[in-house]
């Protein structure tokens, strides 16, 4: 027989008992629907997490170190062996602004995380306070629309000035330019200097909902706290090099005997970059997991309604093998339908996924982004279970006796 | 010489024994012959019209169709076998319900590979042929049984083939259109198609100009379909007496 006709006839023969059954077609194709729309969904999900992310990294800049008591991500149960670590000091941050040869700028960082700053009228809640000096600009990546960042003289003249994070701005004065106004900050004035553009959100988190005071300023205050000093190089091919650099630096600072270990933390954002990925990818892998489940199951309801509708049809196999039909023909048949229905899952169930996708990216802060691979896969696999699972019940089609076939009642 | 069966048995296994359904039926059917095949339920005529119309394969024997050894033949070649040689109009139509009766007909050319156009031509004659060109976009549902029966012999002659072969072909029709069945047959006949027909009623026997009769698969007479028949009828009421006196 006729390849083309062959598949033109099992495409038509398909499509009159998918028509045929409508109730029955309709709950299969929701079945493998389902399935794809549920993996697109995550994927794109997933996908565009990556995306923000990996843009958000960028802008946080691959060519800094940052060096604190602790480590800044550790995995397992180990914070006993950080806790009798001794504090970074402000002389330990001047040793290496002074001797590392690869530094470029050499800043303390100081947090205050979720404080409360309040305008006369308004408050921001869940504000991360940095007490920092003039370089940290640079190594964060901000840029200033209104007034200006903080200087090293406000630092060292411990003036207890701010500069509000677009999003703090916004909240503390809806209607007029924050400079020049008063702040409090655990009830302490801060005169606002500037405002930050926008940064956006990194992870769900927003990256907007942050103020930025001198650092002596917030010593005086919080003095008894952790600081961080962030290490900003200019050839990030240097990293290396600057880490084993400020190593020693520190080691000699900190009085560390040779045989003992680092007493201090050195991280880059690379690391949180493999963290991420080690995180996402672990989740990558369990919601795929949970997609190509949700099709197996779909590809068994395809299996199962293909070997009623085999049965159902015993006698019209027997008929077409009566008048000619090889068995490839009737196999041929048969797959062209389970694919079909499964292809149709497949195609109702990506234009679902997409849609759930973009409904979660516009009513929480996730982010969604589909690469046209993915809609191409989402249908390819769904008619490729069609298939898989259709490959039984038509064998079994075409194992029937014609004799047989055309007795059945 | 268009069918010459040479010796053939088939032989099923039903649990432990061994049904033997044909056993060693050598016939020969010229081409343009138009013969019946007789028996009681239980003779073989089922089995001899399966293995005739290459549906079943027997355990032993020759079986020549239109010069072709088709006894040992792979199931693909048999099926195109099929779609060639033979016409097969069955006791209960056997139309696929949701096609219309143009596209019922069409199926064997579908299996043969022939193109939309030719096929609707082709089928349209057929139906034609058989008295049925105003019926062409009726489901079976919307025919009477002789229509449909019709159909089914529009289906069969529409590829053209060498045998017609019928099993009961009136076994579901009334009286009057069993016999406007009949008579379709006897056109055939007289237009140069080979027919068999397999029945177990001595009166249609009768109407074929020739006849065999079959018991425990095996060829018991086979002459003009007057006579046969009339054996036939002659054996049916032994057979009803036998199960009287017991």
């Amino acid at each position: 027989m006729n390849p083309s006709i062959e598949l033109y006839e099992g495409g038509r023969i398909a499509l009159g008992s998918l028509r045929a059954n409508p109730l029955r077609t309709l709950l299969t194709v929701a079945a493998v629907g389902i399935g794809v729309a549920t993996l697109l969904a995550i994927i794109a999900i997933v996908q565009g997490l990556n995306a923000s992310f990996a843009r958000q990294l960028a802008s946080l800049g691959t060519s800094t170190l940052n060096i604190s008591r602790t480590p800044q991500i550790s995995i397992g149960p180990s914070w006993w062996m950080y806790r009798n670590r001794r504090q970074l000091t402000v002389p330990q941050m001047q040793a290496i602004a002074n001797q590392s040869h690869y530094a470029a700028f050499v800043v303390p960082e100081l947090n205050e995380e979720s404080k409360d700053i309040t305008s006369r009228e308004q408050t921001a809640s869940g504000v991360d306070v940095t007490g920092t000096l003039g370089d940290f600009q640079r190594i964060g990546g901000y840029e200033v629309t209104q007034g200006r960042f903080i200087t090293d003289a406000d630092s060292d003249n411990e003036r207890f000035v701010i500069v509000l994070g677009s999003q703090v701005a916004e909240a503390l004065f809806p209607n007029r330019s924050p400079v020049g106004e008063s702040v409090r900050i655990d009830n302490r004035p801060y005169r606002v200097v500037g405002v930050l553009a926008a940064k956006g959100q990194l992870l769900g988190q927003s990256m907007d909902l942050v103020a930025f005071v001198p650092f002596r300023s917030f010593l005086s205050v919080y003095g008894k706290r952790d600081f961080q000093i962030d290490v900003a190089i200019d050839d990030r091919k240097d990293l290396d090099k600057t880490e084993d650099e400020i190593t020693g630096i520190l080691r000699r600072a900190r009085n560390v005997p040779p045989d003992k270990p680092d007493d201090f933390s050195i991280f880059r954002a690379e690391q949180l970059a493999d963290t991420y990925n080690s995180l996402t990818g672990a989740l990558y892998g369990v919601a795929v997991a949970v997609g190509v489940i949700t099709l197996i199951v779909g590809g068994i309801g395809i299996m199962n309604i293909m070997l009623v509708s085999v049965r159902e049809r015993t006698r019209e196999i027997g008929v077409r093998r009566a008048l000619g039909a090889r068995r490839r023909t009737i196999v041929i048949q048969f797959l062209l339908e389970a694919s079909t229905v499964s292809a149709l899952g497949g195609v109702i169930g990506t234009a679902v996924g997409l849609g759930l996708a973009k409904l979660v990216a516009a009513l929480t802060s996730l982010t969604a982004a589909v690469q046209p691979l993915t809609v191409f896969a989402g249908v390819g696999f769904a008619a490729l279970v069609g298939l898989v699972f259709g490959i039984w019940p038509a064998a079994r089609a075409a194992q029937l006796d014609p004799v047989e076939a055309l007795r059945h009642e | 010489m268009l069918i010459q069966l040479e010796d053939i048995k088939r032989y099923y296994k039903v649990g432990e024994e061994e049904v033997h359904a044909l056993d060693g039926v050598s016939i020969a059917i010229e081409k343009g012959e138009w013969a019946s095949v007789i028996g009681q339920s239980g003779s073989g005529k089922s089995t001899l019209m399966n293995v005739l119309g290459c549906l079943d394969t027997p355990t032993s024997g020759r079986y020549i169709l239109n010069g072709k050894d088709v006894s040992g033949m792979s199931d693909n070649a048999l099926a195109d076998i099929r779609n060639q040689e033979i016409g097969f109009i069955f006791q209960t139509f056997q139309l696929l319900p949701r096609e219309t009766a143009q596209a019922n007909v069409e199926l064997p050319l579908v299996y043969r590979g022939l193109r939309a156009r030719e096929r609707h031509e082709r089928a349209a004659a057929a139906l034609e042929k058989v008295g049925l060109g105003n019926r062409v976009h009726h489901r079976p549902n919307e025919l009477s049984g002789g229509q449909r029966q019709r159909v089914a012999i529009a289906r069969a002659l529409v590829t053209e083939p060498s045998l017609l072969l019928a099993d009961e072909p009136t076994g579901n029709l009334d009286s009057a259109t069993g016999e406007e069945i009949i008579r379709l047959f006897e056109q055939l006949h007289a237009a140069g198609h080979t027919l068999v027909l397999v029945t177990h009623e001595p009166a249609i026997a009768a109407r074929c100009p020739r006849a065999v009769r079959l018991m425990d698969g095996k060829v018991v007479s086979d002459g003009p379909g007057a006579q046969v028949a009339l054996e036939s009828r002659a054996e049916r009421a032994r057979a009803s007496a036998a199960a009287a006196a017991l």
